[in-house]
């Protein structure tokens, strides 16, 4: 049956969500490696070259034994600083290995699932939704929450939290102004960043230029033109408008209106090379750019929403008769939230949905947390009808139930045998008075 | 039998034995021996009278310093292939796809989503990380992220929409209202009713359904006498196995007591059910092979009545049972495969959306994820809205209102179902 299609899990198709999950600690295992080898090539090279010359210099006698000894010792510092650097890079790598591992551990339960139905699955996806919620917090800022969410939920090594830190750290130099520690995570990751390519350095360059102009002081705009004979000019070929614009911003005064030297001198570029800097780092660690949970939400809520979810004819008397609107309201396919009566004041909350109480459950799109969300999403597709009841009756009221139902609710009502009662509008009616409904 | 699973499964096998490869560790290790090396010269030729000694020591010295070197290479070189190896496995068999970057501006709406997040810890009875999270929320607002600041969350935040539908108030939106005052208390009520439940005190529960029964039973439901006669039942099990004092309001005549006491006022509606109860007095003695053994089995009765508490209790607030962020991210997790595709197929063609409101994709969800029936019409397959909603006509068939449309010649049409016929303004409109 195509349900028991759905609840399976596809395991190739499962983890999309998950892929940053596993990549970033490979990512940062790299990042980390590179870290260490650059020092080592450097250090080890100066090292050899330096006992080479000793050696050679204190067998022609060029050296003194206290030059000797002042070199090794020159050479003992060098190991040691390399010593320093290895070891916190392994203590990284020992760490980012441990996070792999309780990663691998976590996916290995969803592996060893087959369907959603399974109980296990639920606190599966708990876990999931958990990792999620610290990815969006952690994305927009929110790293206390974060910190505290998977604290509460022993979850570290399932998250990055370290990682979002330093980005939101330089984030918020940007955002307030200062540059020095974006391009201190320029410098640390120059390659990267030429390969990508990224406009960041450059871009922050300029800022520094706009900012020296906008001192207006004649030595600091000396100093801004030697600034950008060193940093700005060399990139005519590349970004030819972004220079001219730099040259031309000699002429004009902060104050001025005249774009787009006005938006350059403005202070929202800083917001702006705060967002380039945040792509540019997500990128490097090939992180998707929007939280995963916007992603989820966006499809889940869509996949999830039916046109009845904003309905408000469910709740209006459904007592009407075809061809009673004007013309227009039958013409095809309108907004599936559009109603065909004036707007209700607000609902009562328990009416909120079409099929109210017993047995029936509050749609996640009805309920209040996501209701306003889902409004600015697609609902769902489907090819046929997927009833939730069987034997449907009709009531003259309009309204269609399932036969069990309507028995049960009538029980616990207390009726006779003979009357139903509505289950949203709580309308008596004599079981005569029902209609069977056919769907095919 | 299940290759993806088979797939991930020694995708999971390869990473794990990356672990046990050469780590940096070694390296660091490698370069102490260099340091000892250089220290052990060093203290050789500081303390040789004779100058030779430093030249000989430095001659000696230089073969033992490039293998050490060679090793700390080897050493990281090995590091460097256990992470290539890891790369390659991931590669192989869980290669990045780039996930779709628009994410129908859901960053648009932040403070929504804010909102969602914060109703949902405290479903979770997170109450010390929700007042962290708003906390800072308020510290540090969500600013639009749309191009024109000056069009900031235009939409969905605030007022009314464009679609004329009434928006809750803008104090719904407001996570202050959130912090300090009713939605938190409830969930904090609902919360220690429910550790209570756990703990197998009824009363608390009892209390609460008793205090909203005129609401319980508009819904239709029977909490209210389901949670009376599991104290019953728990009563009647005596201090063995309740636990509770041995007294007079214990055991079968504490049991006697409460019905008498309690279940007057469930007489019309579940008089059966109360005779039921009454009966298992005479089978006391051997309750667990009596008729009424499924009655008395506790354990099951405690899980299913918090369930069913937890349901009531947010259906009450209007709220569904199961938290909807859990529900939608789950479900988009299980649709997102077919959102890629579809993304990836219109992509190629060059062709997008087709309807407005509606996904052009099927994102089939299991059973358990259908809260609304779904009616399809069955000649224009197309699914029933407020505009063209489902018409039942004289046979019992039912239509979409624009399939009948088409099908009147006149005022009558032919079912097309069935070989009745039936006039236009016999048609009736349903919902489902």
């Amino acid at each position: 049956m195509a349900d028991h299609e759905a609840s399976k899990i596809n395991h190739d198709n499962h983890l999309l969500l998950d892929q940053p999950c596993l990549r970033l600690p490979y990512e940062l295992l790299r990042k980390n490696f590179r870290a260490a080898h650059l020092p080592f090539e450097k250090d080890s090279t100066s090292v050899k070259n330096l006992l080479k010359d000793t050696a050679n210099g204190s067998l022609n006698g060029k050296a003194s034994p206290q030059d000797v000894v002042k070199n090794l010792d020159q050479m003992l510092v060098k190991m040691r600083g390399l010593k320093r650097k290895l070891t916190a890079a392994a203590e990284e790598e020992d760490r980012l290995y441990r996070q792999m591992d309780a990663r691998v551990a976590h996916l290995r339960e969803l592996a060893s699932l087959n369907t959603v139905d399974d109980v296990k699955y639920e606190s599966w996806s708990r876990q999931r939704l958990d990792r999620l919620l610290v990815d969006y917090m952690l994305r927009h800022g929110y790293n206390a929450s974060a910190t505290a969410l998977a604290d509460e939920r022993g979850m570290r090594d399932l998250v990055d939290i370290d990682t979002f830190v330093v980005l939101s750290k330089i984030r918020a130099a940007l955002q307030s102004g200062s540059v020095q520690e974006a391009l201190a995570w320029c410098g640390e990751n120059k390659k990267e960043l030429r390969r990508m390519p990224s406009n960041l350095e450059f871009m922050l360059r300029c800022q520094q230029y706009i900012e020296m102009m906008r001192t207006g002081s004649q030595s600091k705009m000396l100093e801004a033109i030697n600034h950008a004979k060193k940093y700005i000019t060399p990139f005519n070929d590349t970004y030819p408008v972004e220079v001219s614009n730099m040259a031309g911003l000699l002429a004009y005064r902060p104050d001025t209106a005249l774009e787009p030297y006005a938006s350059l001198y403005s202070a929202s570029r800083w917001r702006r090379l705060a967002d380039i800097f945040v792509e540019a780092h997500l990128n490097l660690l090939s992180l998707p750019t929007s939280p995963l949970l916007h992603i989820a939400l966006s499809s889940g809520l869509s996949a999830l929403k039916t046109p009845a979810c904003h309905s408000r004819q469910s709740q209006a008397d459904a007592n009407d008769q075809l061809f009673s609107g004007s013309p227009e309201e039958t013409t095809p396919r309108r907004k599936p939230a559009t109603p065909s009566t004036p707007a209700s004041p607000h609902p009562h909350p328990h009416h909120h949905h079409g099929t109210a109480s017993l047995t029936t459950r509050v749609c996640p799109i009805c309920s209040t947390e996501l209701n306003a969300l889902a409004r600015n999403v697609r609902y769902a597709h489907h090819g046929k009808s997927r009833l939730l009841e069987h034997d449907l009756m009709l009531l003259p009221n309009g309204r269609v139930y399932g036969k069990a139902r309507l028995d049960e609710y009538a029980a616990k009502s207390g009726l006779p045998a003979d009357r139903v009662k509505d289950l949203t509008t709580g309308e008596v009616y004599s079981s005569d008075q029902l209609r069977k409904v056919f769907v095919t | 039998m299940d290759s993806t699973k088979q797939k991930l499964e020694s995708l999971l096998e390869d990473l794990s034995r990356v672990n046990t490869l050469p780590r940096l560790s070694a390296a660091v290790e490698d370069v102490d021996k260099i340091i000892a090396l250089l220290s052990s010269a060093r203290e050789q030729v500081a303390g040789a009278l004779d100058p030779h000694t430093a030249s000989l020591t430095m001659t000696k010295l230089q073969n033992p310093i490039k293998t050490a070197f060679d090793s700390v290479n080897d050493d990281l070189k090995a590091a460097s292939a256990a992470h290539k190896k890891l790369g390659r496995a991931l590669d192989k068999s869980f290669p990045l796809k780039p996930l779709p970057a628009d994410s129908d501006k859901m960053d648009e709406h932040l403070p929504l989503i804010n909102r969602a997040i914060a109703m949902h810890l405290l479903r979770e009875g997170q109450f010390s990380v929700t007042s962290t999270f708003i906390t800072e929320v308020q510290e540090n607002p969500p600013r639009p992220v749309s191009a024109d600041p000056d069009a900031s969350m235009a939409d969905g935040a605030n007022g009314t929409d464009d679609d004329g539908l009434p928006v809750p108030d803008d104090e719904d939106y407001n996570l202050t209202s959130l912090h300090s005052q009713e939605l938190q208390e409830r969930f904090a009520e609902m919360y220690t009713i429910l550790q209570q439940l756990k703990a197998q005190n009824l009363m608390p529960a009892i209390e609460w359904a008793r205090a909203n029964s005129a609401e319980l039973e508009a819904r239709g439901s029977n909490l209210e006498f389901e949670l009376s006669k599991l104290q019953y039942v728990w009563l009647f099990q005596g201090p063995a196995i309740n636990g509770l004092p041995d007294d007079g309001r214990n055991g079968r005549a504490g049991a006697l007591a409460y019905a008498r006491q309690h279940f007057g006022r469930f007489q019309t509606r579940h008089l059966r059910e109360i005779q039921h109860l009454a009966s298992a007095m005479a089978f006391a003695p051997n309750l667990a092979a009596s008729p009424y053994r499924a009655t008395f089995a506790t354990a099951v009765a405690f899980t299913d009545i918090s369930a069913s508490f937890t349901r009531e209790f947010c259906s009450l607030l209007g709220l569904s049972a199961e938290s909807p962020l859990y529900l939608a991210v789950t479900a988009g997790a299980l649709a997102l495969p077919q959102l890629m595709k579809y993304r990836l197929a219109t992509r190629a063609k060059g062709t997008e959306w087709t309807t407005a409101g509606e996904l052009p994709f099927e994102t089939p969800l299991p059973e358990s994820m259908l809260y609304h029936s779904i009616f399809v019409c069955p000649v224009s397959k197309e699914q029933t809205t407020d505009a063209n909603p489902p018409m039942v006509i004289p046979c019992g068939h039912m239509l979409a209102r624009e399939t009948l449309q088409k099908l009147c010649k006149g005022s009558r049409f032919k079912c097309p179902y069935c070989p009745s016929e039936g006039q236009i303004k016999d048609a009736r409109r349903v919902v489902l």
